[in-house]
């Protein structure tokens, strides 16, 4: 997409050559999709195709198709295409998912400072560099322009019949305590699932830019006095992988009382039991301590520090889809 | 005095010291700090002081750090309360050792002495009477 937010930057290398595109975006399935709601695919005047609204195959196509055919038209910028996924001869073998999807296909012109789309998702991007859950929203029965708001100030019952209301999240940070070896294979993988890596460790040695180059901040100090220094909220997952309870102890005391998202402690079901105890004995409450996930990951049977990293990934995508980890 | 790797008094004194330590906590206008760090094993501490050369008047540490280390940081800021730097500057292992009721194993030892080293910088660091 244009950027890891699928928002339109004209300044983008990737629609470089383009004066016009055709935002695509999924607004409604009545069957499973295969892609969530809020889609995005980018089809430039030129011909050039970014993301997708499907994983593939015929809808895009048709997409494709509507785009083209929108830029034809000088008297519309927005069309709601209907799509049927009830194909006959798919059908007839099993191999067809049924239902209709929605995708809301807009012009925009990349030249223009004051395209309302540019405009809105510019506003977007500020909104989440800050940190803030936004939203794009569009009202599709009014045709009125499309604009940014934080999700936290939208009011609902002022959105009309037939708004889009398309919520961004801004990226995961992971806050990983423990310059060690599978904390070297997370953030590698953590960068190809467009989070924010931040590598602490009271270690120089191991905490380098050397060993990190896709971390995105290598802190070196007391560990507890940086994690303590963030500022932590539900996008914030913080991830234990020391070992070592001179750093784990005192971060938990920290970020227990956090609003974090996610809490993940490496260790045996043994040593968590340990750990809870202590932090019980010291005032935390049951309620409190549950919210640390340990042994960290979800139990794929992996032993190596690639494939412990992908356990940790898999259930922090989890635990922030809503799936019980 | 007693090599502590196992020694029952020893390990009682550290565990005590480390689950409820003294002076743990930061020292707000502090006229004296140092860290210090052990490179391979990660304990991370600060000394902080109140007073100059002739009396240190309050003494507190902050710390991500084994047992032994925090154990032999709250004896430390215990003992330097009080004292002039140069009588703080003659604490040495044997005290600490004596303190902590044992000596710590070899491989132990600077997690113990880490504190030790940090608390003298801080010491050196006070400003004149």
């Amino acid at each position: 997409m244009a950027n890891k937010y699928g928002l339109i930057d004209p300044a983008d290398p990737a629609l470089r050559d383009e004066s016009e595109v055709a935002l695509a975006t999924l607004v409604s399935a009545t069957a499973g999709s295969s892609k969530k709601i809020g889609a995005k695919m980018i089809v430039g005047k030129s011909g050039r195709i970014i993301g997708g609204v499907t994983i593939g195959g015929c809808v895009d196509a048709q997409v494709v198709e509507a785009a083209d055919a929108l830029f034809d038209k000088d008297d519309a910028d927005r069309r709601l295409l209907s799509i049927s996924l009830d194909d006959d001869e798919a059908w007839e073998i099993g191999l067809t998912c049924g239902g209709t999807l929605e995708v809301l296909l807009t012009r925009v012109d990349l030249g223009a400072a004051d395209d309302p789309t540019i405009a809105a998702h510019r506003q977007a991007m500020e909104l989440l560099s800050a940190g803030e859950p936004t939203a794009i929203v569009t009202p599709i029965q009014s045709g009125a322009a499309s604009y940014a708001a934080a999700i936290d100030a939208l009011d609902d019952a002022s959105l009309g019949d037939r708004t889009f209301v398309d919520r961004i999240a801004p990226p995961l940070t992971l806050v990983i305590v423990g310059a060690g070896q599978i904390a070297m294979s997370l953030t590698r993988m953590a960068r190809e699932l467009e989070m924010r890596t931040v590598i602490v460790d009271g270690r120089d040695r191991y905490a380098t830019r050397e060993r990190f180059p896709e971390a995105d901040d290598v802190l070196i100090g007391m560990p507890s006095e940086i994690v303590g220094a963030i500022d932590a909220n539900r996008r914030t997952a913080v991830l234990l992988l020391a070992h070592d309870y001179k750093y784990e102890l005192p971060v938990l005391r920290d970020v227990l009382r956090k609003p974090v998202g996610y809490i993940g402690m490496l260790g045996s079901r043994k040593r968590g039991v340990a750990m809870r105890d202590l932090l019980r004995s010291e005032g935390f409450t049951d309620e409190e301590l549950a919210r640390v996930h340990t042994p960290i990951g979800l139990d794929l049977g992996g032993k190596a520090p690639a494939e412990v990293a992908l356990s940790i990934l898999s259930e922090i995508v989890a635990v922030y889809s809503g799936k019980r980890a | 005095m007693t090599a502590g790797g196992g020694g029952g008094a020893y390990r009682r004194v550290v565990i005590d010291l480390f689950r409820h330590p003294k002076n743990r906590g930061p020292l707000p206008d502090a006229s004296a700090s140092a860290e210090g760090a052990n490179p391979l094993c990660g304990d991370r501490i600060r000394v902080e002081l109140r007073g100059d050369h002739s009396h240190v008047t309050e003494a507190r540490f902050s710390a991500d750090a084994c047992a032994l280390c925090i154990a032999s940081a709250s004896l430390l800021t215990e003992r330097v309360r009080g004292m002039s730097a140069d009588d703080a500057l003659k604490i040495d292992a044997v005290w600490l050792f004596a303190s902590l009721e044992g000596e710590p194993p070899p491989g132990r030892r600077k997690c113990a002495i880490l504190p030790l080293d940090t608390l003298r910088r801080a010491v050196a660091a006070l400003p004149p009477a």
